[in-house]
């Protein structure tokens, strides 16, 4: 197992010393951009996996492991691993789910490290959630979720119908979110064994009015809070909502100071549960950011409002930003991360206060993910 | 004798870097199943995957009983995936 971070990293130059590793995947391979505490001069190396389409990348803070969610239209979803920085891959040797479920898997979304050793949690398409304990030589289906006695109410979105959300307590290592579109939110207490719905009061104003409203919500983006594990936010096709009790119960957000109640991305503040970043789009039939500008939302009271936090960002631009493709450091102050699907990445070092570009031209960008390390 | 089995480059990479593989087969399944990229070709219920083409010496297997069609043990396999995407 290479030490970690590389003493690659860790040279002389121009950046003293990388601090964080920002993972973007995109639809033609992962790009690896690192930088130092400041996040403000930016390394890139890539493309690698060159022919996959990288759906979500991220590193195992564990063992440094690099685990990315691959696809090709034509050999189908798969994972990737890399113990050496991405210098060299290996492939899941099984994967899939059981013939008696009925189901195949279409594509692979996203690849989340779990609490337990060697254990990932992998969501996919069609609504599936898998699992390896043995550091993603193999994955299994979990069939508490994928198989939920409230399937067969679930809906595909535009992106199929995804797993795409997993996101894990830091506190109580059996409890697990994760989201599909559309089917909504599910938490476990169980470590996986059984998921429940928790969409109460959350909108979708797509369905029959006299529809059930347990289940078939969109989910666009959900996360955990990293240090007040009872938060949990997210951002829907209907709104952007937030729960302080693990999703029993949730308040919509989205007014004061939103342009639009659609987006995909969600950023939190890793010490703070009342600031979250979104940024919306015009709405479902129209996904591209709202007024024709690249405009990142802050709140700081809980959603209670929102400001504009987009110094830096193009005031002319129709971007797309993929649910995947945002993230959020632990550092002081803390970074702030999306990249968009024309290939910019962009950076802000301080808490949403400005951004930078620190990565542009590269094939639509689907996934980001920050990491970094104590600089000691 | 051996059949050859010729991967297109991403599948090579997968193969750690080998294009070319000789080995022993009575069908064309038996000889995609042979190969370390045989979870890519085939879905996790054993199908071949729509648009892996093989062409048996030039053509296409599919109209010549698919992964059931017997090799005798001197052929080219050559794995060509669909014109498709962007």
């Amino acid at each position: 197992m290479p030490r970690w971070p590389p003493a690659a990293w860790s040279g002389s130059g121009r950046f003293p010393r990388v601090s964080v590793l920002v993972l973007a995947g995109t639809r033609k391979g992962l790009f690896l951009l690192r930088s130092d505490e400041g996040r403000r001069d930016w390394q890139l190396e890539g493309p690698l996996l060159a022919g996959w389409e990288v759906m979500h990348a991220t590193l195992d803070p564990r063992n440094g492991t690099i685990y990315a969610a691959t696809n090709t239209f034509v050999y189908g979803g798969t994972v990737h691993r890399s113990t050496d920085f991405g210098a060299n891959w290996e492939r899941a040797e099984e994967i899939g789910l059981p013939e008696e479920s009925g189901l195949k898997l279409e594509r692979v979304w996203h690849v989340e490290p779990g609490h337990e050793e060697g254990t990932l949690w992998l969501g996919g398409d069609p609504g599936a959630l898998l699992r390896s304990d043995d550091g993603g030589k193999s994955f299994v289906n979990v069939p508490g979720l994928t198989l939920h006695p409230t399937r067969d109410r679930w809906n595909p979105g535009a992106g199929g119908m995804c797993c795409h959300s997993i996101s894990l307590d830091t506190s109580e290592p059996n409890r697990i979110y994760a989201a599909i579109s559309a089917a909504g939110g599910f938490r476990t207490d169980d470590g996986g064994e059984t998921w429940t719905p928790i969409n109460k009061d959350v909108a979708a104003d797509f369905m029959p009015e006299d529809a059930p409203r347990d289940v078939g919500q969109c989910v666009h983006k959900l996360l955990c809070h990293p240090a007040y594990p009872d938060v949990v936010w997210q951002q829907n096709h209907v709104g952007v909502y937030r729960s302080d009790d693990r999703g029993e119960n949730w308040a919509r957000l989205d007014g004061n100071g939103l342009p639009s109640s659609f987006g995909f991305p969600i950023m939190l503040h890793p010490r703070d549960p009342d600031t979250a970043l979104v940024i919306p789009e015009e709405g479902a039939e129209n996904r591209v950011t709202s007024n024709g500008r690249l405009g990142v939302y802050r709140t700081r009271d809980g959603g209670a409002s929102w400001e504009l936090a987009a110094k830096g960002l193009p005031e002319q631009s129709w971007a797309v930003i993929m649910r995947e493709a945002s993230s959020f450091d632990s550092l002081e102050p803390a970074g702030m991360y999306f990249g968009t699907q024309s290939g910019s990445v962009w950076v802000a070092p301080s808490e949403g206060n400005d951004w930078l570009e620190a990565a542009a031209g590269l094939p639509p960008v689907l996934s980001v993910e920050a990491i970094e390390w104590p600089s000691s | 004798m051996a059949v050859v089995v010729v991967l297109p480059s991403l599948l090579a990479t997968e193969a750690g870097g080998q294009k070319r593989f000789e080995l022993e087969a009575g069908t064309v399944g038996d000889a995609l199943r042979a190969l370390p990229v045989a979870n890519l070709l085939f879905d996790e219920h054993g199908t071949l995957r729509p648009l892996v083409n093989v062409y048996v010496d030039g053509t296409d297997a599919r109209f010549e009983g698919g992964v059931e069609r017997p090799l005798a043990g001197d052929e080219t396999l050559r794995i060509v995936q669909a014109v498709a995407g962007g």
